[in-house]
Order: structure tokens, then sequence, then C-alpha cells
């Protein structure tokens, strides 16, 4: 008797974990069947490859999303997963409960789509980071490698500040990326190029942890690259990341912050970061299904001109160093920026990216 | 100049550092599965040990109590398994990955109804687990290097590694937890109380659960990440496997694992591919077990043999 009140007691807590854990979608789905005079509210649902909270680039997706919540009175719907598994579960339970517009996070579901979006001519889906062809696809690509072009340049140039604390005389720099994904490795290329712009004999150190959430790792991997000689780690590694910031704090040495605005997270280590502006795509994005101006099967590219990526104003750092801050790097910054505007630089993109893919 | 960049000793103390976390884990593994009980739920108690460290740190401010409070925490969801599998005979291999599911699930429902923060919680007010710094060792670069700056529960995984050996090996209550691992029944034929034993060594894995897990978000860092133990709590149970459940093979088995973690680390700085690397970890686990389980088959293949030769002849002069 015992034992089977028991096991129907723990089944009970299975079923409402389980209902828990997919926050409650059938209610609200529910509500716009009820009232048919009520202009029915536009249903927009994320899926995310990883968590909230990685102050870095889903943070920054959901902030835009919210943005656009606050002012299109949308009903928004995130589902956030760690593992392939998870996204293309998560990706099709939004799909077949019918949502308006469907924002993938990343790349990481670029054969989820492919696969399955045909199957639902009536949703809306969108893409960030990586082009999906598709009729009802509208796909958003950003211009990363000029942003990392200068965040490569700015690391260039802070390594050879040996008179500041923490920095070597060694002319390394180190790069610790998330995932191995076609778009990091975008990332890199600008790295690469624009810290060899400033010196061609620079040594970049790469890594990968190969996962978006887990710090320890990332923290493991940055300490290494700062033994090896790095005193400069830019991070493109969304929840893992924190551990790279937090490397350099503990290391004394600095990083460079992706994606969102990271130059507060460890104040003093954090020259700057390479600002990424999902937060405006996702909500332009839901503005155009609002609007009813949603093109499917077309495609952008925001680049440094449309201020899609740029730099922090190291104002953080400043602070920190007080009058040990090396105003050049800033203008040259500026003068670098300038460049690529103007095309006298063209940045050069990884296979598959660019404007023309 | 590249090879001294990726093997130096440095690399020694990275080795150590990714290693202790394991070594913890590994030792709430090993300590009930010298009476028996295969402790799958070691992820979970980390997890909640971690995320109750962090907050405890947060909220008071002391670095000791968070120790304390997350150990009592891993106590408790030791004390769960040991309820649900010694007094209601539930499945242990069950009841530890539901321990290692609600712990994921309870850590983040507490991270944002508690902490108001989904994902991850970094705040200056987490004070972290002190770094033991030994002035004479400044003089020597070498043993600076090595010894200096390990936070005081790096230092205490390998006191307790010895202090778990002596309580196994050199103590009766050791070997009457090993007598009711080994055969149960002759245990208690022996007037041991096994159930007792059995819930008090899985009170004590709790305890050190608890420090792995306020270990890893208070020495090893100073943050809480949804999952931060990402494999840790099995990686541990591996080596576990590893050692036989000796504390010091055990230890062994994990520096196996940090030694692949670190130099990988460092490996992939200088273009060798990041999937190779990644790889590394997995390989070495599977490598490990493959190593351990063949000379566990091979030596209890010649401890049958001895019986054959010498107890056959006993046994039947006793029969007849």
């Amino acid at each position: 008797m015992m034992k089977r009140m028991m096991s129907i007691l723990l089944m009970l807590m299975l079923v409402f974990s389980l209902t828990a854990c997919s926050g409650g979608s059938e209610p609200a789905a529910s509500t716009n069947e009820g009232g048919s005079d009520a202009p029915a509210k536009t249903r927009v649902a994320i899926v995310f490859s990883g968590n909230l909270g990685d102050k870095s680039y889903n943070d920054s997706c959901y902030a835009g999303a919210l943005k656009a919540q606050e002012e299109f009175d949308i009903e928004l719907k995130t589902l956030e997963g760690t593992e392939a598994a998870e996204w293309e579960a998560n990706f099709l339970a939004v799909a077949e409960e019918g949502y308006d517009l469907i924002i993938c996070s990343s790349s990481n579901f670029e054969e989820y789509m492919k696969e399955h979006c045909a199957n639902y001519p009536d949703t809306k889906f969108a893409v960030i980071d990586t082009t999906v062809e598709g009729d009802n696809i509208v796909s958003v690509s950003f211009a990363q490698n000029q942003g990392s072009f200068l965040a490569g340049a700015a690391a260039a140039l802070f390594t050879k500040m040996s008179d500041i604390e923490g920095v070597n005389d060694e002319n390394i720099i180190g790069w610790v990326g998330g995932m191995d994904i076609p778009v990091l490795h975008d990332f890199y290329t600008g790295y690469e190029q624009g810290a060899k712009y400033v010196d061609p004999d620079i040594t970049i150190l790469q890594s990968f942890a190969g996962t978006w959430n887990d710090p320890l790792k990332g923290k493991e991997l940055t300490l290494a690259q700062y033994q090896q000689g790095a005193d400069v780690v830019m991070n493109v590694a969304s929840g893992t990341g924190t551990g790279i910031l937090e490397a350099a704090t503990e290391a004394g040495k600095y990083a460079i912050g992706v994606d969102l605005n990271q130059d507060g997270d460890q104040p003093g280590h954090v020259l700057t970061s390479m600002l990424k502006r999902v937060d405006s795509a996702c909500y332009l994005l839901i503005q155009s299904v609002v609007e009813g101006t949603f093109e499917g099967g077309s495609k952008q590219y925001l680049t440094i001109a449309d201020n899609g990526v740029s730099l922090t104003d190291m104002s953080v750092m400043k602070e920190a160093l007080g009058d040990q801050f090396p105003d050049e790097i800033l203008t040259k910054i500026q003068e670098l920026q300038d460049k690529i505007v103007s095309g006298e630089i063209v940045v050069e993109n990884y296979e598959g990216f660019g404007p023309n893919n | 100049m590249t090879f001294e960049k990726i093997i130096n000793l440095s690399l020694i103390y990275a080795t150590l550092r990714s290693a202790t976390p394991i070594i913890y884990a590994s030792l709430c593994a090993a300590i009930t599965q010298q009476a028996d009980i295969l402790n799958i739920g070691t992820e979970g108690i980390m997890l909640t040990g971690a995320f109750t460290a962090v907050t405890v740190s947060y909220l008071t401010g002391s670095w000791l109590l968070a120790v304390i409070v997350a150990m009592l925490a891993g106590l408790v969801m030791a004390s769960v398994i040991a309820v649900g599998h010694l007094k209601y005979g539930a499945e242990i291999t069950a009841i530890g990955i539901g321990i290692n599911m609600f712990a994921l699930a309870f850590t983040k429902y507490m991270l944002n109804s508690l902490l108001g923060k989904t994902g991850s919680f970094t705040d200056p007010k987490i004070i972290g687990i002190p770094k033991v710094h030994l002035a004479f060792l400044d003089n020597s670069p070498a043993l600076n290097e090595l010894f200096n700056n390990w936070a005081v529960t790096e230092w205490f995984a390998f006191i307790l590694v010895g202090i778990l050996t002596f309580v196994l090996f050199k103590t009766v209550w050791g070997l009457r937890l090993r007598a009711v691992g080994k055969f149960p029944m002759a245990a208690q034929t022996a007037g041991i109380n096994v159930t007792a034993m059995r819930y008090q060594a899985l009170a004590i894995s709790g305890l050190v659960g608890g420090l792995a897990g306020a270990h890893l978000s208070l020495g090893y860092s100073k943050m809480f990440t949804e999952n931060m133990t990402n494999g840790r709590g099995f990686m541990g149970v591996a080596a576990m496997f590893f050692g036989g459940a000796h504390p010091v093979l055990t230890a062994i088995g994990c520096l196996v694992f940090g030694f692949a973690d670190s130099i990988g680390a460092r490996l992939q700085a200088y273009g060798v591919p990041s999937q190779f690397v990644l790889l590394m970890p997995y390989v070495v686990t599977v490598a490990v077990l493959a190593i351990s389980m063949a000379t566990k088959q091979s030596r209890e293949a010649r401890k049958k043999s001895a019986l054959i030769t010498t107890a056959p002849s006993t046994l039947t002069e006793k029969r007849g």
C-alpha cells in the first residue's frame, strides 16, 4: 500500500515537473480562441540554443524581444535548451503550436529549419546569425568580422602597453570561443586580421570550449592562454564566457567581452566589448510581423555602418586605469572604424559569410 | 619554445586545479561504493552544494558558513537517496537519476525565485574560499608556481583522501563498512547493523558531495551557473570505478582526467583541432575504464583459480 502511494506520488511529481518545465503555453493558446471580436495578439516564440542569463548573446536577443513586447503588446514565449536534442524538440513544439513568428536565435537551428520550415507554411520563421533558404524565412546576419577586427586591433594595441599592470612584454593575445561553429570562425577571421593589421608578427592563441554553458571550462582555457603569454583574451562564448571574464580578474589580466556590454561585469579587467546588436535584430523582426512588412525569403546583413556591430567606449576601463589609460587606442580604433565604413579596409569573411551569402 | 609553453610547471597546478572538483565527487561516490551502493546522485548532490554555497556566501559574507551549509544541503539530498533506497527499496540508479534531475530543476527554480536571476549568478558580494599564500615559498620561483595560492579546499582534498583511506582501512568502522559492502549477510551474522552502516555511508557521502559543490562554486570559481557541474559528478563516478573505490587510486584516476583536460587546454591554443582536444577527456574516460575493468577481471580470474587449487579440497574434507 505504502509503496503504491509512493509511486503515485512520484509519478505526480514527475508530471508536475514536466509541465513546469514547458512553462505553461496552454492557457495562452486557449485565450485567443475565446473572444473573436478582440484583436488577436501577435504570438511570438523564441527558441534559444543555450540558457538565458548568459549576459551575452541570448540575453541580448531577449532584451530586444522584451522591448518589442512593451511596445506592440505581443504574446511572447521563450524556450531554452542546452543540448541539441532539446533544441529540435523545442523548435518543433513551437512550430506545432502555430505561433505567428518563430525566431531561432542561432545557427544551431539551421538543420531543423531546413528540414521542417516548409511543413509550416502559415508560420513565419526568422533565424539570426546564419542564412536559411525558404519562402517563410527571414535570415539576419551580422558583420561580426568587422566588429572583431576592431576588437583584434584593440587587443594588439593593448598587449604592447607593458607599463600597465598585468600586461607582459610578449606579443601574444588570445581568443576563446564556445562551440566550434562557422559563425565563430567569422569572428576569429576578423579578430586575426585586425590584430595583424596592427602588428603582423603577433601570435594569437585560439581555443574552443565546445559548449555554451560551462564557465569553468572557459576559465580553465583562458588561464591556460594567460599562462602561455597572452594578456588579453577575447570571449565569444555566451554562458561559457562568464568564466573567461572571471579568469581575467583572477589572473590580473584582461579580457574582451562580446554581444552585450560586458565592460562592467569584471570592472577593470574587461578592456572593451564587441557589441553585436542581436537585440535590435530581434526587435525589428517582431516589428516587421506586427506591422505586416515581414518579407519571407529575404535576408539582412547588419554591418558596422548600420550600427549592427561596434566596440564599447572603454569608459569602465578608463576609470579603472585612470591616467594610465592609453587614449591613443580610442583614436586608433575610431580611425580603423572609419576606414572600414569607407571601404578602405575590407575585412575578410569566413567561408559562407558576408553580404552575398 | 612551443613545447615549453605546453609542458611546464604550471601544467602541474592546472592538472590539480581541474582534478580537485572531480576528486571530491569521486570520494563522494567511493564511500558509498564501499558499502555496495552506486551513488549516481553525486552530480545532483554536488550541484545542490554549489548553489547553496554561493547563496549562503552571498547572503552572509562568510565562506566557512557557506561551506558548512553546503555540506548540510548535500546531507539532505543524500538522505533522500538513503530513505528512498534503504527504507523503501527504490532502485538506486533510478533514485540517483531522480536526484540529479531534481537538483537541476530545483537550483534553476531557486536561482530565479530566491536570487532573481536566470542562467548564472555572479556578484562581488560572493566571498570565495581563500587561497593559501605561503610567504616562505616566494623566494623559489618553481615552488611558488607549484604550491602557492591554492584554495583551502584544494589542499583539503588531499587531506581528505588520506583521512578516508585511514578510516576505511585502519579503523573498525571502515572494516565493518567494507564487510557490509562485500557480503552483507555475513556482516549481519557477525552482528553488524547493515542498514545503519549504509545510512552512515550515504550521510558521509552527502557531506563530501556538498563540499565538492562548494569547492566548485566558491573555490574553483566565484559564481553559480545552471548545471555548472556539467558531468563532473559522473566523471567522479567513473574515476571511482577506475580506482576500485580505493580513495588513493580513485584520486589518481581523477588526476588523469585533470591532466587530459589541462593538456588539452594548452594544445588547442597551438593549433591542434578543437574537436580532437575536446574528445580527449571522453577517450581517456573510456580507456581508463576499459583498463581498470580488464585488470579487475584478470585479478578476479586469478582469485578464482586460487580458490580452485586450495579451497575445494578443504571443502570436500569438511563435507566428508
